[in-house]
């Protein structure tokens, strides 16, 4: 099992660095689970907060981004948990983004983007976990070995998961409406 | 390769997964094996849906200015919230903090300890003693501050008035009870001066100067053989505390004099030493202004 991000330690990042190269990840996956972009920001903040807590702790520069990630997805799953999940208020937070000087795109402007966003939401949705964040974690750019530590799972049994969600999207999504 | 790839390693083999040999023999059969070929074409297409159906969700923006300033003010708020709550735990975590040495903190304590002790020593010299030390130098002698032996003990039963160095003027030492006198070592105020030593008991080495420290010691001379010129007419309360205080200041100069010529090549040492050497100029110019004022009041 390799669960052993945190004794894997090798030169670690300042808090700082840490946060320039991955608050992206972080807030995609957590994004992608909670579905909701001011969540997503409190989950990331969240995360980050628990990395400065135990900065000390935390494992080294090549580990470090999986276990932000296996971090970011407990948090989000708690989060998630009696949320309600909407496009209008991820849009309102798309506009007060936009009012408030914040890069964030206008919902205008991605609309059919947001649609397609959405259905691909909705096809991730039918995938069984750990399929599901197997599926997430490489689209977010982890290695098998990253993805097996932030999911507490097998190194050499990542490949087929990915394999049989990757086979399990494209069969659904093209249910959806897809472009298969 | 012989074998067809199963679907584990034919995915692992579009991730990069896979070690260079592997990666190798794979292609080798991927070219060679109609079936796993077209098992890999099929692969690739879903690979690429899904790439396209998730882009657009990893494409989207990130508000990384919102989350910097979101993510900096929770950990100022931890901070401050963990302050509060050390502050807040009682007296036990009070203990916590100030056994806690930072750099600042242990020269802080240093700087306590040193103080205790001078302030301890001084304080257990002036109970035992009942005369004013009588070992005064020749400046012929020697032309910097020495560090005299310590201690003399007198078998008197009390106090007995003392008259100071080469001035005829009898002191009257703190009313103490004790079975002996303890006469502290007394550190250079008369050093300097032209007093009559009455009697020399080791002869005294010259003592190389260090870098500075001329001039403060002619300042102090000067100073030193004014006060004691007039001093018949230092009131006695002024006398005890003139004493006491030049005490503590000779034994900060024998200290940090001895630390700067240990570690001649430290600044801080030789600022150490001048700052003492200041505290003495500055006392010995308030008590010549004391004096002053003392004898135009009589």
């Amino acid at each position: 099992m390799p669960n052993d991000i945190g004794t894997e330690a090798t030169s670690p990042l300042s808090f700082d660095e840490a946060f320039t190269l991955h608050h992206r990840a972080v807030f995609r996956t957590a994004r992608a689970v909670v579905r909701d972009s001011a969540l997503a920001e409190d989950v990331t903040q969240e995360v980050f907060l628990r990395l400065y807590r135990n900065l000390h702790a935390t494992p080294g520069d090549d580990l470090l981004r999986a276990w932000l990630l296996r971090v970011t997805l407990n948090v989000a799953r708690n989060t998630v948990r009696g949320q309600n999940r909407s496009m209008v208020r991820d849009n309102e937070y798309q506009k007060s983004s936009v009012e408030n000087g914040f890069n964030v795109d206008a919902p205008e402007e991605d609309y059919e983007r947001r649609q397609a966003i959405e259905e691909a939401r909705r096809a991730l949705d039918k995938i069984k976990e750990p399929m599901r964040s197997c599926l997430l974690l490489k689209q977010q750019g982890l290695s098998y070995r990253e993805i097996a530590n932030t999911l507490s799972l097998k190194e050499t049994n990542i490949g087929s998961l990915v394999a049989r969600g990757r086979k399990e999207f494209a069969r659904v999504y093209g249910k959806i409406g897809g472009r298969r | 390769m012989t074998r067809c790839l199963d679907e584990a390693t034919l995915q692992s083999y579009f991730d990069g997964e896979l070690s260079g040999e592997i990666v190798e023999r794979a292609t080798l059969h991927l070219a060679s094996c109609s079936t796993c070929a077209a098992a890999a074409r099929e692969m690739e297409e879903e690979i690429n849906l899904l790439m396209t159906a998730l882009a657009p969700e990893l494409e989207a923006s990130v508000p990384t200015e919102r989350l910097r300033e979101r993510i900096d003010a929770s950990v100022l708020d931890h901070r401050g919230g963990f302050a509060s709550a050390h502050q807040q735990s009682g007296f036990g975590a009070f203990i916590s903090s100030l056994l806690s040495f930072g750099t600042q903190r242990t020269l802080g304590y240093a700087s306590l300890v040193m103080l205790l002790a001078f302030a301890g020593i001084f304080g257990f010299v002036k109970y035992h003693t009942a005369t004013p030390p009588q070992q005064p130098e020749s400046i012929a002698k020697t032309t910097a501050p020495v560090v005299n032996s310590p201690k003399q003990v007198d078998t008197a039963a009390t106090p007995v008035p003392t008259e100071i160095k080469g001035t005829g003027v009898v002191a009257q030492a703190p009313n103490k009870k004790s079975n002996s006198v303890y006469k502290p070592a007394r550190f250079t105020a008369a050093r300097f001066t032209n007093r009559v030593n009455p009697a020399p008991t080791t002869a005294v080495e010259p003592v190389k100067l260090l870098p500075g420290e001329r001039a403060y010691l002619k300042t102090i001379a000067k100073l030193d053989s004014t006060i004691e010129a007039n001093r018949n007419l230092m009131r006695p309360s002024l006398q005890v505390e003139y004493e006491r205080n030049l005490a503590v200041v000779d034994r900060a100069i024998a200290a940090t004099r001895s630390a700067a010529k240990k570690n001649p090549n430290d600044p801080d040492t030789a600022d150490f030493m001048f700052a003492a050497y200041q505290s003495k100029v500055d006392l010995l110019n308030t008590i010549a202004d004391a004096r002053l004022g003392g004898g135009r009041s009589h």
